[in-house]
């Protein structure tokens, strides 16, 4: 059942991709201002993003229908054990990030204790605007949460590299190969890179978590298995750990060079763009900086080159879509000026902002009427039969833990296959 | 120079002053501007010397509380204990964390758990990198970023030093970190510029990486840097050197926020924090620059634009008048010449006719006839000349405005007598029958310039005879009313002819010199074409009123209105006795007559006719009720006055006496009319006074009139003085008087007239006729040493001015140095004699 609601919503989104323009149209995401415009307030955001400008522009225009209102963004240390302990604080945020991850764990019960439910009648958010898989309800179907970005996995693309030797971007697994093949033997040290240092963020995740969620897609026991960290369920990752195990092998990915990327964020980018690596893997995330670190990187700026961010092939029927919520916006039912906080919910729960916000952060927009950023056009590519949401599914976080770090050292070269697969549930 | 350069120049000048204007608003503008800037300046520097000592107080508690716990050789829970108690600020906390493991104790307890005091700072990035804490204590102030109290979860930052520690465990000492911790929420209420006029602005504290330690509202992003880069495009070289120069020194620089505004930016590097800068920003347009230079622009340019327009204007109205007075130049200058062609031509003409017709005399001097002819010709070229000459010189007068009116007692009676007289001659030779009537001419005695208003009055009579072809008739009304001015009449005359008239064309121009109607017929007549621009002259130099009615080929009637003061010294009361009297004309006019002898007390009848008034004379006679006296117009329709006269006193009363009074010049029918009987003659129009005297006269009632007509012999043997430098003058003089059996001796100057006044004996000379213009002593000097002279006969001698100078003042002149009387050259001897006359009738008395 979910399968056949996750395609229906892919076939949803796809349909909607070109039809995105449309959405800023209808008068319901107009934004009508329900408070007196003259009301001064402050309304404070807090989050673990080092920065979020995509946000800090939406305060801006927030500001157009409140000029008095004070909206601030301030990111969290150790977001996820201060959270708890800052929404209990003097200095109460207005609204906070929540993760799907994080729902389940015990830590964060606190933190779920303070969320409004956001779909109260009373609220008049306009939920229907979010992709339904990508909306979480709870038992009541309830929302505490609303994604502000969706997350998916695949890989940088230097598309004037490939065409300057000559070379397609690939569209499957076995032409991935050869590709990375190809570019060896011109010489390129690598052909594919990603960061490797720690699994939070690794190359070897994007790799290895789509194909793993798609095998246990096929079979609910298997994920049901997984989700309760069975042993028996990891050897549905086998097929995973050995694709990231080939690219190592192949030596499409050199590890001594992965290595020497300093952070799973800025340091892949910058190293994107020195111009030598056709391929980069990495999250939607790391795609986000592209755009404010072209100015950052004096090799971008000398030699600039075109890019995109497609889905890794990593069968011979090409890439996989995995359309899941990134960040999430909840809001603290306990923090000072509550209603204008439930107006600037309103204000931001619209296909309007939304989208303007991921165009803005470069993420993909968790709304029905997402527009792709050109550099996620291949995306809009991809046939449903890949494209699936792990919501929906009900991956659950300890089943992705599981994975990404299996095939972090996997990759690393720490454990072999079986040995990982034999691993399931004690990473 | 042509409009259009004077327009550029203008424009160039207006250019160049607005240039200058803004120019120099744009300068003041930028210094005022520098001047907020570097004021702005100040302030941050200011608010990083407060903020400064501000930190610098809570690292000194911070120092004081780690030099006290080092020298205690505490334990954590000692350490931590004695920090609590020496809290003051509510909001403050303090932190104890062990160097090594991150663990520690808090000053407050955990939100979550009440009773726990320990504090984690393992998963925090703040500690795990304590390069920035100095080892010394007291030698910097060690201040975090703004970081996350793990302990209650407010933003805070926290003043460290590393202190030692008793460690239980080991005995030892164990390196620790005491964070004195405030929350940012306390800082940001305290850290805000003092209201006033940079009020709007925000500050910010960054490190060398240009992320934020203390973010305000205005700042985004997590660095300023990126914050810089996100919404300030350019080289990115320049935005690296502008952060190195923004963590090193003083400054400022401008930029765009996040909507887009400008703003500037001013920076400060803490000198006690390492690597700390102080940022302060306010969009541009909170600082106060002085706009009001774009309103002293804006004055300018409209001030500017207005005196352009008005300039414009102004030289268009200027250039307008200059073409005006340029046409009138013009056309005053093709005025002088037409005038000087029109005089030469003008002179020439009658110049050419007395040469000729000397000429012709003098080739023909043995035939009367011809010589007498030719001198009659050149008697009219030469009053023509006269004429043309006088005008010239009164026109010239008129238009340079030096014409100055000489007002005296005069008659108006004689004036009249005098019009008619000089009108006579033509009025007779074109048979033009002449009328002049007066009414209500109560004023005998009128004051005025005489000479002015003889000329106004003969002008336009001598052209209505002048322009009226034989047969056409000219009549002349004189009549007196009361007038507003005091001491006034109004006297209101008109001449109207049944002349050629004038075309509206001519008529729009006629008061302007030498204009003359273009006609075959008016060519053929004699004019300056000066005459009615004279008289019009005159008559507004006398403040009255000239108006024309005219008609092509039907005539002309002049109307001129002026108001003349009435002079002292009126006839006495004239009355009669009443008596009949008959009053025979056939005019109109003659109502206006038997008004006047009714006046004086007379019982009038009227006749219409000749026969009419013999019929009543007759009755009369019957009745034995004669008439006292007829008065009798000398043409009647049906019996001529003459003949009237001859039959009354054939048929009824020879002795009956009759005034015979005629419009004409009766020296013609003289001899018949007394050889008829009548008793007396009398010009038309009729005066009260001359009337009264002349009826005086025929009834007995008064002496005869003195005037003896063409009886010379009362001038013989006169003896006459003529002061005259001129020879031939002298000798027209001599010759003229010598024909009247007057003799003359003559002085060639004033100074000899004189001599031969001192040497005279009483009673040798009647009088002087002095010319004016003389070598060694003028006329005016001598008249005045003969009236000094002793002898009292010689001092009172009437001295006549005898002189080319016949101007009104001219005349004035004379008569102030004490002469009796103005005769002007060239002389006309019956004017002579009429003044000798007057002089010896007068020296007779």
């Amino acid at each position: 059942m979910k399968k056949l609601l996750c395609t229906a919503l892919a076939v949803l989104a796809t349909t909607l991709v070109t039809s995105c323009g449309g959405s800023s149209d209808d008068p319901s995401a107009e934004f009508k201002p329900s408070m007196d415009k003259n009301t001064k307030c402050s309304i404070k955001v807090v989050g673990d993003y080092g920065n979020f400008e995509a946000l800090e522009a939406e305060f801006d225009r927030f500001n157009e229908y409140y000029p008095d209102v004070s909206l601030s963004y301030v990111k969290l240390d150790d977001y996820q054990n201060t959270l708890g302990t800052v929404l209990e604080g003097n200095d109460k945020p207005n609204i906070f990030f929540f993760y799907t991850w994080m729902i389940g764990n015990e830590k964060y019960a606190p933190a779920i204790s303070h969320m409004e439910e956001l779909s109260a009648a009373a609220l008049k958010f306009n939920l229907d605007c979010i992709r339904p898989g990508l909306l979480n309800r709870d038992a009541q179907g309830k929302v505490f949460m609303v994604p502000v970005f969706s997350r998916t996995y695949g890989m940088l693309v230097n598309n004037d590299l490939f065409q300057k030797e000559g070379l397609s971007v690939p569209t499957t697994w076995s032409n991935l190969l050869t590709t990375c093949k190809s570019f060896a033997d011109m010489g390129y040290v690598n052909p594919m890179m990603g960061y490797s240092k720690d699994s939070s963020s690794c190359w070897m995740n994007p790799v290895a978590y789509p194909m793993f969620v798609a095998d246990l897609a096929k079979n609910p026991d298997a994920l049901k298995k997984a989700n309760d960290l069975d042993p028996a369920a990891g050897e549905y990752m086998r097929a995973a750990l050995t694709a990231v195990g080939k690219l190592v092998d192949e030596k499409c990915v050199n590890m001594q060079e992965c290595d020497t990327i300093g952070d799973n964020y800025t340091k892949v980018i910058l190293r994107f763009f020195e111009g030598d690596v056709p391929m980069m893997i990495c999250t939607g995330d790391t795609v986000s900086g592209t755009k404010k670190r072209e100015s950052q990187s004096e090799a971008f700026i000398k030699a600039p080159f075109n890019y995109s961010f497609v889905p890794i092939p990593v069968t011979e029927q090409g890439g996989y879509f995995v359309d899941t919520a990134s960040v999430e916006f909840s809001v603290n039912k306990q923090c000072d000026n509550l209603d204008m906080t439930n107006e600037f919910m309103r204000f931001l729960i619209s296909d309007k902002e939304l989208n303007q916000m991921a165009s803005a952060k470069r993420l993909v927009a968790p709304t029905k009427a997402m527009s792709f950023d050109p550099v996620y056009a291949a995306f809009g590519n991809v046939p449903t039969e890949r494209t699936f949401c792990p919501e929906v599914l009900g991956v659950k976080d300890p089943l992705a833990v599981q994975i990404r770090k299996a095939a972090h050292k996997v990759g690393k070269g720490e454990l072999t296959v079986d040995e990982a697969v034999a691993m399931y549930g004690q990473f | 120079m042509k409009r259009i350069w004077v327009i550029l120049v203008n424009v160039f000048i207006m250019l160049g002053i607005l240039s200058f204007v803004v120019v120099y608003s744009t300068v003041e503008s930028q210094a005022v501007t520098q001047r907020q800037i570097d004021l702005f300046e100040n302030n941050t520097i200011t608010m990083e010397r407060v903020t400064e000592n501000y930190f610098d107080g809570e690292q000194r508690i911070c120092d004081v509380w780690s030099h006290y716990i080092n020298s205690k050789d505490m334990t954590i829970e000692e350490a931590t204990s004695f920090v609590r108690i020496s809290h003051v600020l509510p909001n403050a906390s303090a932190h104890i964390i062990y160097a090594d493991t991150l663990q520690g104790l808090s000053t407050r307890p955990r939100l979550d758990a009440p009773d726990k005091y320990d504090v984690s700072y393992e998963r925090l990035e703040l500690l795990k990198d304590v390069s920035w804490i100095e080892e010394e204590i007291g030698k910097s102030i060690n201040v975090s970023r703004a970081y996350t109290n793990p302990v209650n979860g407010e933003q805070s930052i926290a003043f460290c030093n590393f202190i030692s520690l008793h460690d239980t465990g080991s005995g030892s000492s164990k390196k620790a970190i005491l964070l004195r911790i405030l929350p940012v929420s306390e800082l940001t209420l305290k850290w805000a510029f003092p209201r006033g006029e940079f009020q709007n602005a925000e500050l910010s504290i960054i490190d060398v990486n240009g992320d934020y330690i203390i973010k305000g509202h205005s700042f985004k992003n997590s660095s300023f840097f990126e914050f810089y880069r996100s919404y300030n495009k350019g080289d990115p070289a320049a935005a690296q050197a502008l952060f190195s120069k923004i963590t090193s020194s003083t400054g400022s620089f401008t930029m765009l926020n996040s909507h887009g505004e400008e703003c500037i930016v001013s920076y400060t590097p803490f000198n006690a924090a390492g690597g700390w800068t102080l940022l302060n920003m306010m969009q541009m347009q909170y600082l106060k620059i002085n706009t009001e230079n774009w309103m002293l622009i804006g004055v300018v340019s409209a001030g500017l634009l207005m005196l352009f327009v008005f300039d414009m204007i102004f030289m268009l109205y200027f250039n307008k008048r200059l073409q005006t007075v340029a046409k009138e130049a013009e056309s005053a200058n093709k005025a002088k010449t037409d005038f000087l062609s029109t005089m030469s031509h003008d002179i020439r003409t009658p110049m050419n006719a007395i040469i000729g017709l000397t000429t012709i005399a003098e080739k023909n001097i043995d035939d009367k006839k011809t010589v007498r002819e030719s001198l009659r010709k050149v008697t009219l070229a030469s009053n023509h000349l006269l004429t043309l000459i006088n005008d010239i010189l009164d026109i010239s007068k008129v238009e340079s405005g030096k014409l100055n009116l000489s007002p005296q007692t005069f008659s108006i009676v004689e004036m009249v007598d005098n019009l008619i007289n000089l009108s006579q001659p033509m009025v007779k030779d074109k048979n033009i029958d002449f009328r002049f009537r007066t009414s209500g001419m109560d004023k005998e005695f009128l004051y005025a310039d005489q000479l002015r208003l003889n000329q106004i009055y003969i002008n336009l009579l001598s052209n209505a005879v002048k322009y009226t072809g034989p047969g056409g008739s000219v009549s002349v009304d004189m009549k007196e009313e009361p007038s507003q001015k005091p001491n006034c009449v109004k006297l209101t005359y008109i001449v109207a002819d049944t002349g050629m008239g004038m075309s509206p064309e001519y008529m729009a121009t006629m008061y302007q010199p030498f204009t003359r109607q273009t006609d075959s017929r008016v060519n053929s007549i004699q004019g300056t074409g000066l005459g009615l621009t004279i008289t019009k002259k005159m008559v507004d130099l006398m403040e009255g009123t000239i108006d024309c009615q005219s008609e092509l080929g039907k005539g002309t009637t002049f109307t001129v209105i002026l108001d003349i003061p009435v002079a002292e010294g009126q006839p006495t009361e004239m009355k009669f006795e009443p008596m009949d009297v008959l009053l025979a004309d056939d005019e109109i006019f003659m109502e206006t007559s038997a008004e006047t002898l009714e006046s004086l007390g007379l019982r009038v009848e009227r006749a219409r006719s000749g026969s009419e008034a013999l019929e009543m004379i007759q009755k009369r006679h019957e009745d034995g009720n004669d008439y006292r006296i007829v008065i009798m117009d000398l043409k009647m329709l049906d019996v001529g006055g003459i003949e009237t006269i001859r039959r009354i006193h054939a048929d009824v009363d020879s002795h009956l006496p009759v005034l015979l009074i005629s419009a004409y010049d009766w020296s013609d029918v003289e001899k018949q009319a007394k050889e008829a009987g009548a008793s007396g003659f009398l010009s038309k129009p009729l005066f009260r006074s001359t009337l009264y005297g002349k009826l005086n006269e025929i009834l007995g009632t008064e002496t005869k009139s003195t005037e003896v007509e063409n009886d010379d012999s009362d001038l013989e043997g006169l003896n006459i003085l003529i002061a005259e430098d001129n020879e031939i003058n002298w000798e027209i003089i001599s010759t003229l008087l010598d024909s009247y059996g007057i003799t003359t001796e003559r002085a060639e100057n004033g100074r000899i007239c004189v001599e031969k006044m001192k040497s005279a004996e009483k009673g040798k000379y009647l009088l002087i006729f002095m010319d004016i213009q003389m070598p060694e002593m003028n006329g005016l000097e001598a008249t005045r040493a003969i009236r000094a002279l002793d002898d009292p006969w010689a001092s009172s001698i009437p001295i006549v001015a005898m002189t080319a100078d016949a101007f009104s003042e001219n005349i004035t002149e004379c008569l102030n140095a004490g002469m009796n009387g103005h005769i002007a050259k060239p002389i006309d001897i019956k004017l002579v004699i009429k003044e000798i006359r007057r002089i010896k009738e007068e020296s007779k008395q």
